[in-house]
């Protein structure tokens, strides 16, 4: 019951679905958990998660789009690291989510302190 | 004078498929028992500011369907079904939870109550349904849109994990 509203509350806006869409990926996640340490090659991810160099290749395709990696060459190598302020859009939509908790949690607070001061009375 | 426990509530992701809130209240569990499980309790605090509420029915046993619609301002319905798989008052209960206009979003809800020196902890524990039936509905229709919010939940869970250090 108490999940209700903030479905409606925390729509989404259009402009970061992408980030959201990209991350809604498990792999995509992973690659992600796997940049966390530090910068990376594609070879390196591909030995760390045991996915194919075309998937992994796939993804960094789509995480770089939304801007969640950035690719640098280094000789022949490209590295990949995470771009952490591209992720804002899921705090704020985090904190969105906790306001609506509140907002419910809050109202049944003050109905509850009213049922208590009248029983009182 | 108890300290006002507004936006008190604390929200944890502890896996890919949970949602926990943990919230306090200052009333002997058996009122809030009540509060959460009347509808004579439930339709004056469920709806938010602004929504007027429309139907509030709770049959509260096992098996038993409750049924939740508020209205906002703007004229949209807003309709929460279920039923009740466990109830244990003033303790706990577990039941389904569909949203009216996502019904891919479905979950299962538990309610626990404890108390303690006159302080009721309510834990709430949302779990999405699994990652297999999930993935066949995406695959059934996936709209980019519509990336329905369990996928959203799993990828903030995995993004908060506490051994990452990501942050914005």
């Amino acid at each position: 019951m108490p999940i209700s509203e903030y479905v409606g509350a925390v729509a989404r806006s259009p402009t970061t679905s992408d980030v959201f869409n990209a991350v809604a990926e498990a792999d995509r996640r992973e690659i992600l958990d796997a940049l966390i340490a530090g910068e990376k090659a594609v070879g390196a991810i591909v030995t760390d998660l045991s996915m194919s160099q075309p998937q992994v290749s796939k993804h960094l395709r789509v995480l770089s789009e939304v801007g969640l990696v950035r690719c640098r060459a280094e000789g022949r190598r490209r590295l990949y690291r995470l771009e952490p302020a591209r992720l804002r859009p899921l705090h704020e939509w985090l904190a969105k989510y906790e306001r609506a908790w509140n907002d419910r949690l809050d109202r049944m607070d003050d109905y509850l302190a009213g049922l208590q001061r009248g029983e009182r009375q | 004078m108890t300290p006002d426990r507004h936006g008190s509530a604390v929200i944890e992701l502890p896996n890919d498929l949970d949602v926990v809130v943990t919230r306090e209240f200052d009333a002997p569990i058996e009122l809030v028992f009540d509060v959460l499980t009347k509808p004579e309790h439930v339709s004056k605090w469920f709806a938010p500011r602004g929504c007027e509420m429309k139907e509030c029915s709770i049959d509260l046993r096992v098996g038993g369907n409750y049924h939740q619609v508020f209205v906002t301002d703007g004229g949209t319905e807003c309709s929460f079904r279920g039923t009740y798989l466990e109830v244990e008052p003033p303790t706990r209960t577990v039941e389904t939870w569909v949203f009216g206009g996502r019904p891919h979003l479905d979950a299962v809800e538990t309610v626990e109550l404890h108390e303690a020196h006159g302080v009721t902890t309510m834990t709430t524990t949302l779990t999405f349904r699994d990652k297999a039936s999930r993935d066949e509905d995406i695959q059934g229709g996936f709209d980019g849109v519509q990336t329905s919010f369990d996928q959203v939940e799993d990828l903030l869970s995995s993004l908060l994990d506490p051994r990452g250090t990501v942050s914005g």
